[in-house]
């Protein structure tokens, strides 16, 4: 298990390597300083059989550079033959059905359960 | 950080609420007060709450308290991140973020200083935005993004209020009382409240 963790957020790689739980407020301030989420994220590229898993549910609060990070991550996804990737979201949460359907438009395959 | 907060009327006679807060960039360094935008952001989401109403089904009364909190709190967020990382530092003016609510609609506008090279540059995009579809340019730049790097996270901010949370946005560019080789850029972001939950203040 890996983990980054900050003031107000936690994000934790889990024993499986495909599955990335995000808890708290995001509000890094730019491409820099999300480099090293982006870096855990992609460590769970490597096996096309299992589908990565970003859980989203408990992030309450992700800002623009937040999202474009994410936008990145499904884009290098996108771009590699076999990535599957699917992203666990809550309605209880404001800003996951108003930002997450870009993400799909960009990663058409991409799977988004929102309970 | 100063305060000011008044319930006032409007030029049409409909009253109104508003609060403003001002930042003075230079007694802080950015990283340090990096934090303080999202606790400001926050604290004009809770703050419109009370100005909403009560009387109706709790759940959906709840819920649109909810979704009105997050936009306002993400919107704030926004034009203060874009304010901190651009506004001129050797000019003496402090960043300033003002709310105003009315029965219609909330407004978050956010004032900073500028160079007139950069503001050229700001309104070359604000140009370019009027031209296209939002949801489309916001497409467009994060696949850009994805291969050239940061060049265009700001305008990403920008395009998400309008293309995620439909609000209206406006700009003034004004020249600087004192300062010739600097202006003050306001940046207007509008929400219809029937538009965003069906809720009116």
């Amino acid at each position: 298990m890996k983990n980054i963790n900050g003031e107000s957020f936690e994000i934790r790689l889990e024993d499986d390597n495909a599955t990335v739980v995000f808890k708290g407020a995001l509000r890094l301030s730019g491409t820099e300083d999300y480099a090293p989420i982006l870096d855990m994220l992609k460590t769970t590229m490597v096996d096309s059989d299992t589908p990565i898993v970003l859980d989203l549910r408990e992030l309450n609060f992700l800002n623009s550079s937040g999202i474009t990070m994410l936008s990145r991550f499904v884009i290098e996804a996108r771009d590699r033959t076999g990535i599957k990737v699917q992203i666990l979201a809550s309605e209880a949460v404001p800003w996951h059905a108003r930002s997450l359907k870009n993400l799909q438009r960009l990663m058409p395959s991409l799977s988004i359960c929102l309970s | 950080m100063t305060t000011s907060q008044s319930p006032v009327s409007s030029p049409e006679g409909h009253e109104c609420e508003y609060l403003t807060l001002a930042f003075s960039p230079s007694s802080a360094p950015l990283r340090s007060r990096w934090r303080n935008n999202g606790l400001s952001a926050d604290f004009l989401g809770d703050y419109v709450t009370t100005f909403l109403p009560t009387e109706g089904d709790v759940g959906l009364l709840a819920s649109r308290q909810k979704e009105i909190k997050h936009a306002v709190s993400y919107l704030a967020n926004e034009l203060l991140e874009n304010a901190m990382k651009y506004h001129q530092r050797d000019v003496s003016i402090p960043i300033r973020i003002h709310l105003e609510l009315t029965s219609h609609d909330i407004t978050v506008s956010v004032s900073n200083g500028i160079s007139v090279s950069q503001a050229q540059i700001y309104q070359a995009f604000v140009a370019h935005l009027s031209d296209g579809n939002a949801e489309e340019l916001l497409l467009k730049q994060q696949e850009e993004n994805a291969m050239h790097g940061e060049a265009h996270v700001s305008a990403l901010g920008l395009l998400t209020m309008i293309s995620d949370y439909d609000a209206q946005l406006n700009w003034r560019f004004e020249a600087h009382p004192a300062h010739r080789e600097s202006m003050i850029v306001t940046t207007f972001a509008v929400l219809a409240l029937n538009a965003v939950t069906g809720a009116s203040a």
